[in-house]
């Protein structure tokens, strides 16, 4: 009889689930949800590049840019906790739907670097 | 006259793609042969090109369900390699974060199985209480499968005063809850119909044939490695293992929600003794030697064996994981069963073939 009394405690019950598009739950607040890139204070070391599992950052010196491949990016935050600098940040926000493959960021020019912790 | 019916790798039932060539006599099995190899992704062959700090999110993408103790278990074995003493603290987060793993390995397998035997709701009860295991993981630890929480030297995460309530709170709505649909597997007609006595093992024949995890220890033999292993944290905790004598598919079932309420108990002791500190060390260098490790997963023992060159990435790494360990026993207990059970029984090791081919 146990499943019977389950099944009919359910019906009084509320869905288990959301209706997805309608209702959208907040994010938790320590959720990995995306990388954030601030250049201000990037002097192009590379150790995210170095750091990183997937191979999804790529430095380029020369070019003065900073490159996340999305798609490759599996969220563990290694290059967060190995950026010198502290730039490189995570939000707990999804990606919005047709996020682009590549996202590149032209860093400022880092011949006067910024201090760190500002 | 036998006749030859290929079950899997595609099969409602199988979660993975196992694939068995069962010769059938009228309806009764006769004769078995497995074949493995449809998801092998050349993981450990793949590590060459990493790091080995880079190697543990390898690792934890062996297996989807079990990924936090891969993560551990290699952790460890490098920290073997370099002679590293971890913090008490991340030690106890590591056992944590490792029981909460069983428990949402336990649940899925409990809903995967009603669901093979039919009782569709039985399932979606299952997996809802799992959902709010997940829920902790994605709080905790910013992830809902692959949890990344683990690092050589310790852990990456920390757990804050809100967390530990909120686990806390959680274990203490999903034990009633396990009670519940504990009653159901463990007393409903049609359920024991189905379980009591199908493809029993022996406690020596269980043994004998090397199978790991609940399946060994549904069948009398008390061997977990949490007691054995040289891991000094679960005797802190009061750990016991849970052993049915039974041997048959009910049996493994009793086992495993036994160590649904055994892992809740170990998530309490191991709160209510968490020590403050540091929760990593760091670790320089490049390891040299080889070490061997072994953890108790969800689904049985696993090894992990790794060796150093005195480079950067590992020379070798090779892993023995829990379902090869069980697979031998379905050769033994399938011949005699009936066609409508295969099912069940191949679920009852609860197989990973993800694991096994890496």
């Amino acid at each position: 009889m146990g499943m019977l009394n389950l099944v009919l405690a359910n019906v009084s019950r509320k869905p288990a689930t959301r209706l997805y598009p309608f209702e959208i739950r907040e994010p938790f607040k320590g959720f990995k949800g995306r990388i954030v890139f601030n250049p201000d204070n990037c002097i192009l070391c590379g150790i995210c590049q170095k750091k990183c599992p997937p191979d999804a950052i790529t430095v380029t010196k020369t070019d003065k840019t900073w490159e996340l491949n999305v798609f490759r990016c599996i969220m563990c935050t290694e290059c967060v906790s190995g950026c010198p600098k502290d730039c490189i940040t995570i939000s707990n926000e999804r990606a919005k739907t047709g996020t682009k493959e590549y996202i590149k960021i032209l860093v400022p020019k880092s011949d006067t670097p910024k201090a760190a912790s500002k | 006259m036998t006749t030859i019916i290929p079950f899997g790798p595609q099969h409602p039932v199988l979660p993975e793609p196992v694939s068995l060539k069962l010769e059938i006599d009228n309806d009764v099995v006769v004769g078995v042969l497995p074949s493995l190899g449809y998801v092998h992704r050349g993981l450990e062959k793949f590590i060459d090109t990493k790091d080995y700090n880079q190697t543990l999110y390898i690792c934890e993408r062996i297996c989807g369900i079990c990924s936090a103790l891969h993560g551990v278990t290699y952790a460890r074995a490098v920290e073997k390699l370099f002679d590293v003493e971890v913090p008490e603290r991340a030690q106890y987060l590591r056992v944590i974060w490792g029981e909460l793993n069983r428990i949402h390995s336990h649940l899925l397998w409990l809903g995967l199985f009603a669901d093979g035997f039919g009782f569709e709701s039985l399932f979606y009860e299952c997996w809802k209480y799992r959902e709010s295991v997940l829920d902790i993981m994605e709080m905790t630890v910013g992830n809902r499968v692959i949890h990344s929480m683990a690092k050589v030297g310790g852990t990456s995460k920390d757990l804050s005063k809100e967390h530990i309530d909120l686990i806390l709170k959680t274990l203490d709505t999903l034990e009633p809850k396990i009670k519940d649909i504990e009653k159901v597997f463990v007393n409903n007609y049609t359920v024991k119909k189905r379980l009591v006595g199908l493809a029993t093992m022996s406690k020596q024949l269980a043994y004998e044939a090397g199978t790991a995890g609940p399946t060994l220890r549904g069948s009398g033999n008390a061997i977990d490695v949490r007691e054995t292993e040289d891991w000094d944290i679960y005797r802190d905790l009061d750990f016991k293992p849970v052993v049915e004598k039974d041997g048959d598919c009910y049996a493994r079932t009793k086992v495993r929600i036994g160590e649904l309420y055994e892992s809740i108990k170990l998530v309490r002791n191991a709160i209510s003794k968490l020590p403050n500190g540091e929760i990593a060390v760091p670790i320089k260098g490049s390891p040299t030697g080889e070490a061997i490790m072994r953890c108790e997963m969800p689904r049985g023992e696993v090894v992990y064996y790794v060796k150093g060159k005195g480079t950067k990435n590992l020379e070798r790494l090779k892993i023995r994981t829990p379902t090869f360990a069980n697979i031998p026993s379905l050769l033994l207990t399938l011949p005699g069963a009936k066609l409508a059970d295969v099912p069940i029984i191949v679920l009852t090791i609860d197989p990973c073939i993800s694991c096994t081919e890496r």
